[in-house]
């Protein structure tokens, strides 16, 4: 394996992972599932296509600078999703699920029809932007800024509409205004996240952003642990790299990956880090956790013969 | 003494069936209230229509003086209504603490960029919020079990952290609902000692929904007894007791729901 | 006028296939409240059955159809056993099973590109291409044939849900399952029977949609659209399935003939998303309230 080949492992799994943390807050940390996160990769795509793409070749784009692509990017994407959830997000569990798959697919079929875009056979002449670095930096960036939100009050808002919606109503939080936010995060991270894969493709088409892809993006997420951004790096890193590394197995590579994702529900469905994150406050945190537990066993054991049973 | 919450002419059907049926009544400042009745009397239901959870069908409820029809739960709660649940819905994989400090949260304006940048704000809210949750557990004796996994939590103490956490909003009306379900005799004698505490500590007022006849005719300065929706009687726990209406619907009671 | 009527029996055909995908999608989201996205990978597998036990095993058509019928009964189940069983005796969260599914989707679209290849195979021709002249409108025999038999299974199954016993259960269960459970009702019976059902009827339906159009290993993602049926005529009632399945299909093929056939499948999730924002119940659904 040489460098060439590691790099553009390592730039993959870097643009998924800025889609993962994203999907890592509406779900891991907000408790809303998404099947349609490919839809706004695929808004960050074209709209990052149309600012940078140079204006003599067909499909014609702008010609501006990248930075205004993945601003645009992002904000487009951010901008949909908003508009979709107001729709969206006070419907129920499933009907949530499947109002995101729809509206996922509907951005591809659309964009399958725009021929502007150049319709299903797609959009070639992306510019090469996506470096190694800049890939890196935006997603340090994105660590940093989801690691803040999420210990705030904002944060803890979200982690209890989660964890008990209607408690956390009656408990002063604004359900639909927390969901909101963790959509449109998202859904920004997620544009991003598009912009970067048309410039590292060079090449975007609406198939490339299916329902399939939206299913990746959640997988990583559970397969790296609910609530937990390290978690989501570690699953991004592994979960693109070990498709490539098994590239000898090719076609069978995918129906591993099909069980594997079956057998992680059934077996270990906390995924791999199960809300823990790897730093030193985050283990700090779980080792107190661990103690608390061993000591309430303890007081129970010791009082279990002068009490009469509760509950 | 003024009225924290007014309730007139309280009607709520599901369907044709009228789960509340045209109850009224006031509790004023800083008492405790009891609002008892046999199962399906529609005594939760009252707690989902004064906290928002239900939209009422006719009546009003008025809050020191303010309608609160149609506001949304979270509107109510930061005004100064809480509640705990018959079901306990605390936040199950959070800890103690985090329970707590996640309620604290209307004691903080920082925005969602000052929390992201750390500005200046944001640590100078967040530690107040760290040390307001401190101290409320440790009022509430709940300062040892800081770091254990809600979840966790004995059955007692379940209900206890809902209390906490409810009064970390800083509420002005606490309604508690079944708050001694499934105690023993000594943690609802040690409930009723908290109850009175915490009213008098926190200045507020209290409804109390129970089935622990001890523990309404107890601490309960007036009770308001339901019966099918429709509310049976009114008064201090030694007229409750003795009312004959009351003594049928709970003991004679032919067709009890 | 003829070709209004045309279409619109074309419309009802497929409606009537999506109706049998809907259906069974359906009866699962009832007892178990998840959406099983693994169906389009057993509605594909059927197709798959039947086309190899016509052209490999060279068996009669019906045989063919009872066969690959058979196949995805028990194909149904194993997929409940393997990923969903050891979910629901552990009280899962509802958003494990349906990753658990999405899993399950993916297994088996990839295994049938491995073993069986990727390319587009075309059903021999077992009934005629040649319509049937109805006074002035031409009917494909396949159309006839395909809304006559998804109309007898769906009938069929409705009798079974509510003359028989064991129906009867499975109404009590999509009511409220655990209290079956604490009724001494074997749930267990139920689930597996619930699944045997769906997957018979996707085997139905992935039979028909092989000889429609051609059979190939992504077909299952036509599920999507029975999704969209049942949320458009009420997710987890059974009639409502029914209905926005054959209002769906009808749509389509207007849509299709009328307008454009590239509008064909948005027009899909253009329904999806104004049911959602007008009345999120669905036709015939019923609303919940979260009980405090």
């Amino acid at each position: 394996m040489d460098w060439f080949y590691i790099q553009g492992i390592l730039m993959l799994a870097g643009i998924n992972l800025i889609a993962v943390l994203g999907l890592s807050l509406l779900t891991g940390f907000t408790g809303l599932f998404s099947f349609g996160h490919a839809g706004f990769m695929a808004i960050g795509a074209y709209l990052g296509a149309l600012m940078t793409v140079s204006p003599t070749t067909s499909p014609a784009g702008l010609g501006l600078p990248f930075a205004v692509g993945v601003i645009a990017g992002g904000a487009g994407a951010g901008i949909v999703s908003y508009f979709i959830g107001r729709i969206t997000l006070n419907l129920k569990g499933d009907y949530f699920c499947i109002a995101t798959l729809g509206f996922g697919e509907a951005i591809r079929l659309i964009l399958n029809n725009v021929q502007l875009f150049g319709g299903s056979r797609g959009w070639p002449g992306v510019p090469y932007k996506s470096t190694l670095p800049a890939i890196i930096i935006v997603d340090i960036l994105a660590v940093i800024f989801l690691a803040n939100l999420v210990r705030s009050r904002h944060g803890r808002n979200m982690i209890a509409v989660r964890e008990e919606e209607l408690a956390a109503q009656i408990a002063g939080v604004n359900v639909f205004k927390y969901k909101m936010i963790a959509l449109v995060v998202s859904a920004v991270y997620a544009g991003v996240a598009g912009v970067f894969f048309g410039h590292y493709m060079t090449f975007i088409q609406p198939k490339m952003f299916s329902m399939t892809k939206s299913t990746e993006l959640t997988i990583i997420v559970i397969f790296g642990g609910l609530g937990s951004i390290s978690g989501s790096v570690l699953g991004a890193l592994l979960l693109t790299a070990l498709p490539e590394i098994l590239r000898a197995f090719e076609i069978w590579r995918l129906v591993f990956y099909g069980a594997a994702v079956i057998l992680i529900m059934i077996s270990r469905p906390k995924g791999l880090m199960g809300g823990m994150e790897l730093t030193p406050a985050g283990i700090r945190k779980a080792r107190n956790e661990r103690k608390a537990r061993v000591q309430a066993l303890k007081e129970s054991k010791n009082s279990q013969n002068g009490e009469v049973g509760v509950g | 003494m003024a009225d924290i919450l007014e309730i007139r002419r309280l009607t709520k059907r599901f369907g044709g069936l009228a789960a509340v049926n045209d109850v009224s009544f006031s509790i004023p400042e800083g008492g405790i209230f009891g609002l008892i009745g046999p199962n399906g009397a529609g005594k939760t239901t009252i707690f989902n229509l004064v906290t928002g959870v239900y939209s009422l069908t006719e009546g009003d409820v008025r809050f020191r003086g303010k309608s609160v029809i149609g506001l949304p739960p979270f509107k109510i709660a930061d005004m100064g209504i809480t509640r705990t649940f018959q079901n306990i819905r605390l936040f199950k994989n959070l800890t103690v603490f985090e329970n707590v400090l996640t309620a604290c949260h209307l004691g903080a304006s920082y925005s969602i960029l000052d929390s992201v940048l750390r500005l200046p704000k944001f640590r100078k809210e967040e530690k107040a919020l760290v040390e307001k949750a401190e101290r409320l557990l440790s009022i509430m004796g709940l300062t040892e079990r800081r770091d254990l996994v809600a979840n966790n939590l004995p059955y007692g103490m379940q209900r206890r952290l809902e209390i906490v956490r409810a009064l970390a909003l800083d509420p002005k009306l606490l309604l508690l609902d079944e708050p001694a379900a499934g105690m023993n005799p000594d943690e609802t004698e040690q409930l009723m000692r908290l109850i009175s505490r915490i009213r008098d500590e926190f200045r507020l007022s209290v409804l109390v929904i129970e089935h622990h006849m001890d523990l309404i005719m107890g601490i309960c300065e007036r009770i308001v007894v339901l019966n099918f929706g429709i509310k049976l009687a009114e008064g201090c726990p030694a007229d409750i007791s003795k009312d004959p209406k009351v003594i049928e619907a709970y003991l004679g009671a032919t067709e009890e729901a | 006028m003829i070709q209004f009527m045309q279409q619109l029996i074309n419309g009802l055909s497929i409606g009537s296939v999506y109706a049998l995908m809907a259906v069974g999608y359906s009866l699962v989201y009832s007892i178990m409240s998840f959406s099983n996205f693994a169906h389009g990978g057993v509605i594909m597998l059927g197709a798959y059955f039947g086309f190899f036990a016509l052209t490999l095993l060279k068996l009669p058509f019906i045989l063919a159809f009872i066969l690959a019928c058979a196949g995805t009964t028990l194909l149904a189940i194993l997929v409940e056993r393997i990923a969903y069983k050891p979910l629901r005796e552990r009280n899962a969260p509802f958003l494990y099973f349906i990753i658990s599914a999405m899993g399950a989707s993916i297994l088996l679209e990839n295994i049938v590109i491995a073993t069986i290849g990727p390319t587009f195979r075309t059903y021999p021709a077992v009934i005629p291409r040649t319509p049937i002249q109805l006074g002035a409108l031409a009917v494909g025999r396949l159309d006839l044939i395909m809304f006559f038999i998804s109309a007898v299974c769906l009938t069929g199954l409705i009798l079974f849900i509510e003359k028989t016993k064991m129906g009867k259960a499975i109404q009590a269960a999509a009511y409220n399952i655990k209290a079956c459970a604490l009724m001494g009702v074997n749930t267990d019976k139920i689930i597996l029977i619930v699944f045997g059902l769906g997957g018979f009827l996707a085997g139905v339906a992935g039979v028909f949609f092989g000889m429609k159009y051609t059979v190939y290993p992504q077909i299952g993602n036509i599920t999507t659209k029975s999704f969209i049926a049942a949320v458009f005529g009420g997710l987890g009632s059974l009639p409502g399935a029914v209905l926005g399945s054959v209002l769906l299909g009808t749509i389509e093929t207007l849509v299709a003939g009328y307008l454009s056939s590239q509008f064909r499948d948005l027009i899909a999730f253009v329904i999806l998303i104004g049911v959602l924002i007008f009345r999120p119940s669905g036709i015939m659904g019923k609303n919940t309230v979260d009980k405090a």
